[in-house]
């Protein structure tokens, strides 16, 4: 199974970088996601995954180092994170990291709802390098 | 009888209060997005917590202009991104991003009853209302309908909305939104 890669944009709308390893399970998406066709964008990460979790089935680490998304990406955000948890509720095993700038209270925020809302454990763990720039 | 009209820029320019840092009217696309985007990052290095809260108020605010504004920025036969109006003034205490687009008649019922049940909610009754937003919303569209609550949050302040009747089709809606710094 191939990698998926996206190569993020910053300017007019913001797209996020995206590297899926299917060799090792491990998933980035980081950067600022404000794009003008979010559901076009993570339908594709959202194919990537079915895949990986039909055909591989290997662990996946899922790490978030997203430093701002706007309320569209959020809602494409919530079908990764409700995939991850259905894969293991399926017997999948996950690990789902979410770093995030320790001063950004409205982004731990938007962590803790992600958590409520999809039952999935998600690690938020601070990380000063993605301060807001 | 030919007139003759000359725009005043002079009037234009003084008439807007010292506080005004931004002031844009026109078609919300990519260029123009880009441009204040930029300008309130470059805003940041003063007041990073407040400025981050101006940028994602102006995106949330931008986008919806440039998807849901009845009045739209027509070259030829290309429809292109809707157009409204924004101003970003810089108060001692706080920002004020505000902005003005047309909207339909038909839209404005449901658009001012979500924004008096978000002005009647405390943080974690508009993070609750976003959460159960979320979870019931429809794959097929393409917001997530929670833009007006995200705005309450991030700025942590009412929403300030205001209408204005045209015609019989349409108004014009303003909505301010205090950031304190």
């Amino acid at each position: 199974m191939q990698n998926l890669e996206i190569k993020g944009s910053h300017g007019d709308y913001d797209v996020p970088t995206v590297f899926f390893n299917a060799e090792t399970g491990v998933c980035e998406l980081k950067g600022e996601s404000y794009l003008e066709k979010t559901a076009e964008f993570y339908d594709r990460l959202l194919a990537w995954l079915d895949e990986y979790i039909e055909t591989v089935s290997n662990p996946i680490t899922f790490n978030f180092r997203l430093t701002y998304f706007n309320t569209s990406s959020s809602k494409r955000i919530l079908y990764i994170l409700l995939k991850l948890k259905e894969y293991e509720d399926n017997g999948g095993e996950v690990t789902t990291n979410w770093y995030y700038d320790e001063d950004d209270t409205d982004m731990e925020e938007e962590i803790e709802d992600f958590r409520i809302i999809s039952n999935l454990e998600i690690n938020a763990l601070p990380d000063s390098s993605l301060r807001w720039e | 009888m030919e007139q003759n009209n000359k725009f005043n820029l002079v009037d234009y320019h003084f008439r807007s209060q010292q506080e005004v840092v931004v002031s844009y009217k026109g078609p919300f696309d990519k260029g123009a997005m880009n441009m204040i985007g930029n300008y309130i990052r470059g805003l940041i290095s003063m007041n990073p917590q407040a400025s981050k809260k101006v940028f994602k108020v102006f995106i949330e605010l931008a986008q919806n202009i440039a998807q849901y504004s009845a009045e739209k920025n027509i070259i030829g036969e290309y429809v292109g991104a809707g157009v409204g109006s924004l101003v970003i003034v810089d108060y001692p205490d706080y920002f004020q991003v505000v902005t003005g687009n047309l909207i339909d008649n038909g839209d404005l019922g449901p658009v001012i009853d979500k924004c008096e049940l978000i002005n009647t909610l405390d943080k974690e009754g508009l993070r609750k209302l976003k959460r159960e937003q979320l979870k019931q919303n429809d794959y097929e569209r393409a917001g997530a309908d929670i833009g007006l609550i995200q705005l309450a949050i991030t700025s942590d302040n009412p929403l300030d909305i205001e209408v204005k009747p045209i015609d019989q089709n349409c108004s014009f809606f303003t909505i301010r939104v205090k950031i304190n710094k």
